[in-house]
Protein backbone atom coordinates (compact mmCIF):
# COMPACT_ATOMS: atom_id res chain seq x y z
CA UNK A 1 0.00 0.00 0.00
CA UNK A 2 0.90 3.41 -0.93
CA UNK A 3 2.22 5.77 2.14
CA UNK A 4 0.28 8.30 1.10
CA UNK A 5 -2.78 6.02 1.46
CA UNK A 6 -1.47 5.46 4.88
CA UNK A 7 -1.49 9.01 6.16
CA UNK A 8 -4.90 9.50 3.84
CA UNK A 9 -6.42 6.81 6.12
CA UNK A 10 -5.08 8.15 9.08
CA UNK A 11 -6.86 11.46 8.70
CA UNK A 12 -10.26 9.44 8.28
CA UNK A 13 -9.75 7.93 11.32
CA UNK A 14 -9.12 11.60 13.00
CA UNK A 15 -12.15 12.76 11.21
CA UNK A 16 -14.50 9.46 12.21
CA UNK A 17 -13.62 10.19 15.77
CA UNK A 18 -14.06 13.77 15.22
CA UNK A 19 -17.48 12.50 13.36
CA UNK A 20 -18.34 10.37 16.15
CA UNK A 21 -17.66 12.85 19.02
CA UNK A 22 -19.82 15.75 17.27
CA UNK A 23 -22.76 12.86 17.11
CA UNK A 24 -22.42 13.10 20.56
CA UNK A 25 -22.15 16.12 21.60
CA UNK A 26 -25.63 16.59 19.55
CA UNK A 27 -27.27 14.03 20.76
CA UNK A 28 -26.53 15.69 24.42
CA UNK A 29 -27.35 19.05 23.30
CA UNK A 30 -30.97 18.01 21.48
CA UNK A 31 -31.79 15.06 23.42
CA UNK A 32 -30.11 14.46 26.57
CA UNK A 33 -28.90 10.94 28.28
CA UNK A 34 -31.96 9.97 30.33
CA UNK A 35 -34.88 7.80 30.06
CA UNK A 36 -37.17 11.44 30.70
CA UNK A 37 -35.26 13.42 28.62
CA UNK A 38 -35.46 10.90 25.57
CA UNK A 39 -39.12 10.85 26.17
CA UNK A 40 -39.89 14.38 26.27
CA UNK A 41 -37.76 14.86 22.96
CA UNK A 42 -39.70 12.37 20.83
CA UNK A 43 -43.23 12.34 22.77
CA UNK A 44 -43.15 16.72 23.67
CA UNK A 45 -43.49 18.07 27.22
CA UNK A 46 -46.25 19.68 28.50
CA UNK A 47 -43.68 22.37 31.01
CA UNK A 48 -41.34 22.67 28.28
CA UNK A 49 -43.78 23.52 25.53
CA UNK A 50 -41.95 21.43 23.27
CA UNK A 51 -44.84 19.05 20.95
CA UNK A 52 -44.53 15.26 20.07
CA UNK A 53 -42.26 14.74 17.08
CA UNK A 54 -43.96 13.59 13.75
CA UNK A 55 -43.39 10.61 11.69
CA UNK A 56 -42.32 12.98 8.73
CA UNK A 57 -39.78 15.19 10.93
CA UNK A 58 -38.22 11.76 12.04
CA UNK A 59 -38.03 11.10 8.72
CA UNK A 60 -36.38 14.19 7.82
CA UNK A 61 -33.69 12.95 10.61
CA UNK A 62 -33.42 9.41 9.29
CA UNK A 63 -33.10 9.90 5.55
CA UNK A 64 -29.36 11.25 5.72
CA UNK A 65 -27.98 9.65 8.70
CA UNK A 66 -29.24 6.13 6.53
CA UNK A 67 -26.93 6.86 3.83
CA UNK A 68 -24.04 8.06 5.58
CA UNK A 69 -24.17 5.69 8.33
CA UNK A 70 -24.06 2.50 5.91
CA UNK A 71 -21.49 4.82 4.03
CA UNK A 72 -19.54 5.44 7.20
CA UNK A 73 -19.63 2.08 8.84
CA UNK A 74 -18.64 0.29 4.94
CA UNK A 75 -15.67 2.33 3.82
CA UNK A 76 -14.46 2.32 7.57
CA UNK A 77 -14.67 -1.77 7.52
CA UNK A 78 -13.41 -2.09 3.79
CA UNK A 79 -10.03 -0.81 5.06
CA UNK A 80 -9.63 -3.71 7.42
CA UNK A 81 -9.84 -5.80 4.30
CA UNK A 82 -5.87 -5.10 4.15
CA UNK A 83 -5.21 -6.44 7.35
CA UNK A 84 -4.40 -10.03 9.12
CA UNK A 85 -6.88 -12.70 8.38
CA UNK A 86 -7.55 -12.84 12.47
CA UNK A 87 -8.09 -8.86 12.46
CA UNK A 88 -10.28 -9.38 9.67
CA UNK A 89 -12.54 -12.24 11.32
CA UNK A 90 -12.93 -9.75 14.61
CA UNK A 91 -13.77 -6.67 11.90
CA UNK A 92 -16.76 -8.62 10.32
CA UNK A 93 -18.50 -9.19 13.69
CA UNK A 94 -17.76 -5.72 14.47
CA UNK A 95 -19.54 -4.34 11.34
CA UNK A 96 -22.10 -6.15 11.31
CA UNK A 97 -22.92 -5.50 15.18
CA UNK A 98 -22.68 -1.43 13.94
CA UNK A 99 -24.97 -2.01 10.64
CA UNK A 100 -27.61 -3.70 13.51
CA UNK A 101 -27.33 -0.62 16.17
CA UNK A 102 -26.94 2.30 13.35
CA UNK A 103 -30.63 0.82 12.62
CA UNK A 104 -31.88 0.72 15.92
CA UNK A 105 -30.74 4.01 16.22
CA UNK A 106 -32.32 5.31 13.31
CA UNK A 107 -35.30 3.87 13.50
CA UNK A 108 -36.15 3.53 17.37
CA UNK A 109 -37.80 7.18 17.08
CA UNK A 110 -40.49 6.23 14.92
CA UNK A 111 -41.74 3.68 17.62
CA UNK A 112 -41.13 5.90 20.18
CA UNK A 113 -43.62 7.88 19.59
CA UNK A 114 -46.34 4.97 18.68
CA UNK A 115 -46.33 4.79 21.84
CA UNK A 116 -43.60 1.91 22.36
CA UNK A 117 -41.76 3.19 25.33
CA UNK A 118 -39.60 0.33 25.54
CA UNK A 119 -38.11 1.62 23.08
CA UNK A 120 -36.89 4.98 24.81
CA UNK A 121 -34.35 2.59 26.32
CA UNK A 122 -33.35 0.96 23.15
CA UNK A 123 -32.73 3.95 21.34
CA UNK A 124 -30.11 5.51 24.32
CA UNK A 125 -28.01 2.20 24.41
CA UNK A 126 -28.39 1.46 20.62
CA UNK A 127 -26.55 5.01 20.32
CA UNK A 128 -24.15 4.51 23.12
CA UNK A 129 -23.01 0.94 21.81
CA UNK A 130 -22.90 3.20 18.38
CA UNK A 131 -20.76 5.63 19.59
CA UNK A 132 -18.39 2.85 21.44
CA UNK A 133 -18.52 0.06 18.31
CA UNK A 134 -17.89 3.23 15.72
CA UNK A 135 -14.24 3.83 17.84
CA UNK A 136 -13.55 0.60 18.38
CA UNK A 137 -13.98 0.04 14.70
CA UNK A 138 -11.52 3.10 14.33
CA UNK A 139 -8.97 2.22 16.99
CA UNK A 140 -8.77 -1.39 14.73
CA UNK A 141 -8.29 0.32 11.92
CA UNK A 142 -5.79 3.08 13.02
CA UNK A 143 -3.87 -0.37 15.06
CA UNK A 144 -3.72 -1.66 11.15
CA UNK A 145 -2.78 1.83 9.71
CA UNK A 146 0.05 2.11 12.29
CA UNK A 147 1.73 -1.21 11.87
CA UNK A 148 1.60 -0.25 8.31
CA UNK A 149 3.88 2.87 9.01
CA UNK A 150 6.29 0.97 11.55
CA UNK A 151 6.07 -1.59 8.65
CA UNK A 152 7.31 0.81 5.90
CA UNK A 153 9.63 2.44 8.02
CA UNK A 154 11.87 -0.52 8.56
CA UNK B 1 -11.55 2.04 -3.74
CA UNK B 2 -11.09 -0.60 -6.48
CA UNK B 3 -9.09 1.59 -8.21
CA UNK B 4 -6.37 1.23 -5.77
CA UNK B 5 -5.50 -2.02 -7.18
CA UNK B 6 -5.92 -1.33 -10.49
CA UNK B 7 -2.04 -1.19 -11.79
CA UNK B 8 -2.34 1.67 -14.77
CA UNK B 9 -5.65 3.57 -14.11
CA UNK B 10 -4.65 5.84 -16.55
CA UNK B 11 -4.73 3.80 -19.44
CA UNK B 12 -7.72 1.31 -18.08
CA UNK B 13 -10.70 2.07 -20.63
CA UNK B 14 -13.43 1.92 -17.61
CA UNK B 15 -10.93 3.86 -14.63
CA UNK B 16 -10.43 7.08 -16.82
CA UNK B 17 -14.23 7.95 -17.19
CA UNK B 18 -15.31 7.03 -14.13
CA UNK B 19 -12.26 8.53 -12.24
CA UNK B 20 -12.35 11.99 -14.49
CA UNK B 21 -16.40 12.15 -13.83
CA UNK B 22 -15.54 11.88 -9.85
CA UNK B 23 -12.83 14.54 -10.06
CA UNK B 24 -15.62 16.74 -12.20
CA UNK B 25 -18.15 16.04 -9.15
CA UNK B 26 -15.73 16.79 -6.26
CA UNK B 27 -14.23 20.16 -8.31
CA UNK B 28 -18.40 21.25 -8.31
CA UNK B 29 -18.75 20.31 -4.74
CA UNK B 30 -15.68 22.41 -3.59
CA UNK B 31 -17.23 25.45 -5.76
CA UNK B 32 -20.82 25.63 -4.39
CA UNK B 33 -19.61 24.70 -1.08
CA UNK B 34 -17.76 28.13 -1.00
CA UNK B 35 -20.65 29.61 -2.77
CA UNK B 36 -23.15 28.38 -0.15
CA UNK B 37 -21.37 28.66 2.81
CA UNK B 38 -20.70 32.32 1.66
CA UNK B 39 -24.55 32.75 1.34
CA UNK B 40 -25.47 30.40 4.67
CA UNK B 41 -22.85 32.04 7.26
CA UNK B 42 -20.70 34.26 5.15
CA UNK B 43 -17.03 33.91 4.38
CA UNK B 44 -15.57 37.30 5.31
CA UNK B 45 -15.01 38.44 9.68
CA UNK B 46 -18.06 40.97 9.46
CA UNK B 47 -20.46 38.49 7.83
CA UNK B 48 -19.57 35.49 9.72
CA UNK B 49 -19.25 37.66 13.15
CA UNK B 50 -22.83 38.82 12.23
CA UNK B 51 -24.11 35.33 11.88
CA UNK B 52 -22.32 34.00 15.09
CA UNK B 53 -23.09 36.52 17.54
CA UNK B 54 -25.77 38.73 15.79
CA UNK B 55 -26.53 42.22 15.24
CA UNK B 56 -28.31 44.54 17.66
CA UNK B 57 -28.24 47.65 15.13
CA UNK B 58 -29.25 45.25 11.75
CA UNK B 59 -31.76 43.48 13.91
CA UNK B 60 -29.82 40.17 13.06
CA UNK B 61 -30.42 37.01 15.21
CA UNK B 62 -27.30 34.59 16.52
CA UNK B 63 -27.87 31.53 15.48
CA UNK B 64 -28.34 28.33 17.25
CA UNK B 65 -25.69 26.29 19.29
CA UNK B 66 -28.15 23.02 17.57
CA UNK B 67 -27.47 24.64 13.97
CA UNK B 68 -23.73 25.36 14.82
CA UNK B 69 -23.75 21.52 16.13
CA UNK B 70 -25.76 20.28 13.03
CA UNK B 71 -23.56 22.29 10.27
CA UNK B 72 -20.43 20.87 11.72
CA UNK B 73 -21.49 17.34 12.09
CA UNK B 74 -22.23 17.26 8.49
CA UNK B 75 -19.34 19.17 7.31
CA UNK B 76 -17.44 16.66 8.97
CA UNK B 77 -19.23 13.61 7.26
CA UNK B 78 -18.87 15.23 3.64
CA UNK B 79 -14.81 16.51 4.33
CA UNK B 80 -13.69 13.00 5.54
CA UNK B 81 -15.32 11.30 2.54
CA UNK B 82 -14.64 14.14 -0.11
CA UNK B 83 -10.70 14.18 1.01
CA UNK B 84 -10.70 10.57 1.31
CA UNK B 85 -11.71 10.13 -2.06
CA UNK B 86 -9.37 12.97 -3.78
CA UNK B 87 -6.27 11.43 -1.88
CA UNK B 88 -6.53 8.15 -3.07
CA UNK B 89 -7.23 9.41 -6.45
CA UNK B 90 -3.95 12.02 -6.45
CA UNK B 91 -1.73 9.37 -4.64
CA UNK B 92 -2.62 7.30 -7.50
CA UNK B 93 -1.64 9.59 -10.10
CA UNK B 94 0.56 12.31 -8.98
CA UNK B 95 3.97 10.59 -9.32
CA UNK B 96 6.19 12.66 -7.01
CA UNK B 97 5.88 11.43 -3.94
CA UNK B 98 7.58 14.20 -1.79
CA UNK B 99 4.65 16.63 -3.30
CA UNK B 100 1.56 13.87 -2.64
CA UNK B 101 2.60 14.10 0.79
CA UNK B 102 2.83 17.71 1.14
CA UNK B 103 -0.36 18.39 -0.80
CA UNK B 104 -2.52 15.41 0.83
CA UNK B 105 -0.84 16.67 4.53
CA UNK B 106 -1.87 20.64 4.36
CA UNK B 107 -5.29 19.88 2.56
CA UNK B 108 -6.11 17.41 5.67
CA UNK B 109 -4.54 19.68 8.71
CA UNK B 110 -6.29 23.01 6.82
CA UNK B 111 -9.75 20.64 7.08
CA UNK B 112 -8.93 19.83 10.26
CA UNK B 113 -8.70 23.30 11.66
CA UNK B 114 -11.17 24.31 9.65
CA UNK B 115 -13.41 21.93 11.77
CA UNK B 116 -12.21 22.89 14.84
CA UNK B 117 -11.70 26.38 15.09
CA UNK B 118 -15.58 27.53 14.13
CA UNK B 119 -16.56 26.01 17.37
CA UNK B 120 -13.91 27.97 19.19
CA UNK B 121 -15.15 31.16 17.31
CA UNK B 122 -18.30 30.51 18.28
CA UNK B 123 -17.84 29.15 21.98
CA UNK B 124 -14.33 31.10 22.80
CA UNK B 125 -13.74 34.40 21.07
CA UNK B 126 -14.27 35.80 18.18
CA UNK B 127 -10.62 35.81 17.41
CA UNK B 128 -10.95 32.58 16.25
CA UNK B 129 -12.90 33.71 13.29
CA UNK B 130 -9.97 34.78 10.78
CA UNK B 131 -8.27 31.75 11.54
CA UNK B 132 -11.36 29.91 10.47
CA UNK B 133 -11.83 31.39 7.33
CA UNK B 134 -8.18 31.06 6.47
CA UNK B 135 -8.36 27.34 6.98
CA UNK B 136 -11.62 27.39 5.23
CA UNK B 137 -10.60 28.74 2.30
CA UNK B 138 -6.96 26.64 2.47
CA UNK B 139 -8.77 23.56 2.17
CA UNK B 140 -10.72 24.49 -0.66
CA UNK B 141 -7.90 25.78 -2.78
CA UNK B 142 -5.71 22.97 -1.78
CA UNK B 143 -8.48 20.72 -2.47
CA UNK B 144 -9.16 22.36 -6.02
CA UNK B 145 -6.01 22.42 -6.47
CA UNK B 146 -5.10 18.44 -6.03
CA UNK B 147 -8.44 17.40 -8.17
CA UNK B 148 -7.14 19.94 -11.05
CA UNK B 149 -3.47 18.19 -10.67
CA UNK B 150 -5.64 14.37 -10.89
CA UNK B 151 -7.87 15.35 -13.94
CA UNK B 152 -4.28 16.86 -15.94
CA UNK B 153 -2.66 14.11 -14.69
CA UNK B 154 -5.20 11.52 -15.80
CA UNK B 155 -5.96 13.00 -19.29
CA UNK B 156 -2.93 14.75 -20.25
CA UNK B 157 -0.16 12.35 -21.33
CA UNK B 158 3.41 12.81 -19.25
CA UNK B 159 6.69 11.90 -20.23
CA UNK B 160 6.27 8.55 -18.21
CA UNK B 161 4.06 7.42 -20.63
CA UNK B 162 5.70 7.85 -23.61
CA UNK B 163 8.66 5.76 -22.65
Amino acid sequence: MHQSYRFAIAYFILFGALLLASGMVLFFSKIGFSYEAVESYYLGNEALFTSPKSSYGLLEVALPHLGSMGLFIMVTGHFLLFSTKQKKHHAIKIVIALFIVALLDIFSGFLIVEGWTLFIWIKLLSFIFLQLLGLYLLWLLFISVWQGIVAHKN
Amino acid sequence: MKFTLIKDVKHDSLMRPLLGGLLLFILLFLLSDIALRNDHIGLTASTLSQTLFGNEEAFVEPVTEHFLLELIHSDIFFIMMTLLTLSAVYARLCQNRRLRLININLTMISALLSIILLPMAYYLSELFIMPWIVSFYTWHFLAIMMTLASLFYLFVPQKSDLR
